[in-house]
């Protein structure tokens, strides 16, 4: 499929990308969008406390997650949903698949959700047959482009409007359009249809809430709300994560999950669905099935890094981050971009597989500082580059350089032997063509701190 | 007016809602009515005491609102924190009436304001209704070029009438 990279190969994504101008263009546009909504929706408020809370109550439930789960499960079994546990992605696709497969579903319409990206859950059912409509306007234009999304709040900002203009126009035969509200009007009617004479919705869910077993949703569009009430039979993927204790809880989330993401006090709709239709109501699904992922998750629980656990989404730090901002989503070639998705990725995909997407930071911490559930997501990249190191997946050059001036230090005879070298090798080096990176480091100074102490 | 009134009122304009006063019931049925046109197919589940109460015009009601071009209805109530309307399919709401329709009149007593998502969440209990739904102004969209736009697939227009006692 087009637009679905590699991480290995995040180096040469990297630089396809930073000569995208348009990329760039619109990359720029929609990160400094989105930073500055979110800025202006914190102001005002108490953040720092909220954080804390926050990000205590997501600690609270990894440091009981099982218990959590079986609460939850409990209770959202009491009202009529049907709790599923998946152990990895192909448990997960084959659960959804043959709940749809038992019951004659063929078009399936879905609500954005980024654990279904990554399990793969679209590919695997439409290879059977099945239809999957994403009804997410982002999502929707991605899917018909035949890409990945490239934000995982706003999966199509890579294209402009005259790009989907040309898109509509190819596949659903409408007439050309770069009028944003013309353009979402035709998804309207296209996908107004597919929601009325779909089968099935799936969807994903941003919390979990134990005490009540039920699930939340935000959406702007209101495409999760048809997802969700319309088809006779909603599945919901979430990762095991997703759990909070109580109601009282969420409120921290309402307050804090929207106003990270786009700035705004609240998404258009929070839908919270506790079970299915019951006796004298008119809305909810017949049938409700809740397939829980871990898909790794407990294997990161267990280990140093497993704050990246508590993360809720909501895209804050990809938005205020510099290498992002620049290069866009593809290029990191995984299911979640930006600083979040370097941490996730590699622990999911596994070093030898993610290894070149931890270089697509520079440290600076702008992530750490607007995270609302406070990850310490510079130290988690600090420590997977250590991992990196003493797994061996540096490049020789980096090992040779450190190798040589691991020696050097601990030796002063040899390190001032290094610095006078230097001094004269300097200038040699900086005539080296296409070197890049020597212009910009400070050069060598005349007269040492030790030879300036020692008075000579 | 009281303070949570006037809190939600100038929150749910913030949202891109239209929000309006009334004194009582002898005054809702006239605010409905100017957000009527005679095209309209009107969708109202006339289940509730101020719901009954409205007289609309019978050759514009509609029992079908998946055909209809505005629902009018009571809603559960509203946060002022945010300007939030609440609905709930207690009661045998289909919310899905105020989802399909591009235009969307809640009506809103003014004793069912709460101040804050926890006084809210504190009414409901351990068992929920299976559906509660909080809207905050109309669907949007901003997935092409970070337009913002109106009406992707719920009601490109909410209205809100709130009713003092």
């Amino acid at each position: 499929m087009i637009g679905i990279k590699s991480s290995l190969a995040f180096r040469e994504n990297a630089a396809e990308a930073v000569r995208d101008s348009s990329l760039r263009s619109a990359m720029r546009t929609a990160t400094d969008t989105f930073t500055q909504l979110r800025s202006a929706g914190m102001a005002s408020f108490p953040m720092d406390e909220w954080r804390d809370r926050a990000s205590e109550i997501r600690l609270n439930v990894l440091n009981s997650l099982p218990d959590y789960l079986d609460e939850f499960s409990r209770n959202a079994t009491r009202v009529g949903a049907v709790v599923h546990r998946a152990r990895d992605a192909e448990a997960a696709r084959d659960i959804v698949y043959h709940l749809l497969k038992d019951r004659g579903a063929r078009k399936i319409v879905k609500a954005k959700s980024m654990v279904t990206e990554e399990i793969h859950l679209n590919q695997h059912l439409e290879v059977r047959g099945m239809e999957v409509v994403e009804t997410d306007l982002g999502e929707y234009i991605v899917q018909i482009a035949g890409e990945a999304p490239s934000h995982i709040l706003a999966p199509a900002i890579h294209k402009n409007r005259r790009q989907v203009g040309r898109l509509f126009q190819e596949k659903l035969g409408v007439e050309y359009s770069d009028d944003p509200k013309v353009l979402t009007g035709i998804a309207r009617r296209v996908l107004r249809n597919e929601f009325l004479t779909a089968d099935a919705g799936i969807s994903g869910a941003n919390f979990a809430i134990a005490g009540t077993g039920s699930l939340a949703l935000f959406t702007n569009e209101g495409n999760g709300r048809m997802v969700t009430t319309v088809p006779p039979l909603h599945i919901a993927v979430l990762t095991i994560e997703k759990i909070i204790p109580t109601l009282a809880d969420f409120a921290s989330f309402v307050r804090l999950l929207p106003r990270s993401a786009t700035g705004q006090p609240l998404s258009s709709y929070l839908s919270i669905i506790t079970g299915t239709r019951k006796p004298g109501e008119a809305t909810g699904a017949r049938e409700l099935h809740i397939v829980l992922v871990d898909n790794g998750r407990t294997e990161i629980l267990r280990g140093e890094c497993r704050e990246i656990l508590k993360c809720i989404r909501c895209s804050a730090c990809m938005n205020v981050c510099p290498v992002y901002r620049v290069i866009g989503g593809h290029a990191y070639g995984s299911t979640y971009p930006g600083p979040m998705g370097i941490v996730l990725t590699v622990l999911l995909d596994g070093m030898e597989n993610a290894h070149p997407v931890l270089d697509a930071s520079t440290l600076c911490g702008a992530c750490a500082e607007v995270c609302p559930v406070r990850v310490p997501l510079v130290k988690l990249m600090n420590l997977l580059r250590e991992r990196r190191v003493e797994a061996g997946f540096t490049q020789s050059a980096e090992r040779t350089f450190m190798a040589g001036y691991g020696m050097a230090v601990r030796s002063p005879k040899l390190f001032g032997l290094g610095q006078t070298l230097s001094r004269f090798l300097w200038p040699l080096l900086e005539r080296v063509p296409g070197n890049m990176t020597l212009p910009r480091l400070p050069k060598p100074v005349k007269s040492t701190f030790k030879r300036r102490m020692s008075g000579q | 007016m009281s303070d949570l009134v006037e809190t939600f009122m100038r929150r749910a304009i913030n949202m891109a809602a239209g929000v309006t006063l009334v004194n009582g019931e002898g005054e809702l049925g006239q605010a409905v009515a100017t957000l009527l046109s005679p095209e309209d197919a009107i969708y109202c589940p006339a289940s509730t005491a101020l719901e009954k109460g409205l007289t609309l015009p019978a050759e514009s009601l509609t029992e079908d609102y998946s055909a209809a071009s505005i629902t009018v209805e009571e809603v559960f109530g509203a946060i002022a924190e945010t300007g939030t309307i609440v609905c709930s399919s207690q009661g045998g709401k289909p919310l899905q009436a105020g989802l399909l329709p591009s235009r969307h009149c809640a009506i809103l007593p003014e004793s069912r304001i709460f101040a804050t998502f926890e006084d809210f969440f504190a009414t409901l209990g351990a068992d929920l209704p299976t559906n509660i739904t909080l809207i905050s102004g109309p669907s949007r969209t901003a997935d092409i070029e970070l337009t913002l736009t109106v009406g992707v697939h719920g009601p490109e227009r909410l209205d809100v009438i709130v009713v003092q006692e």
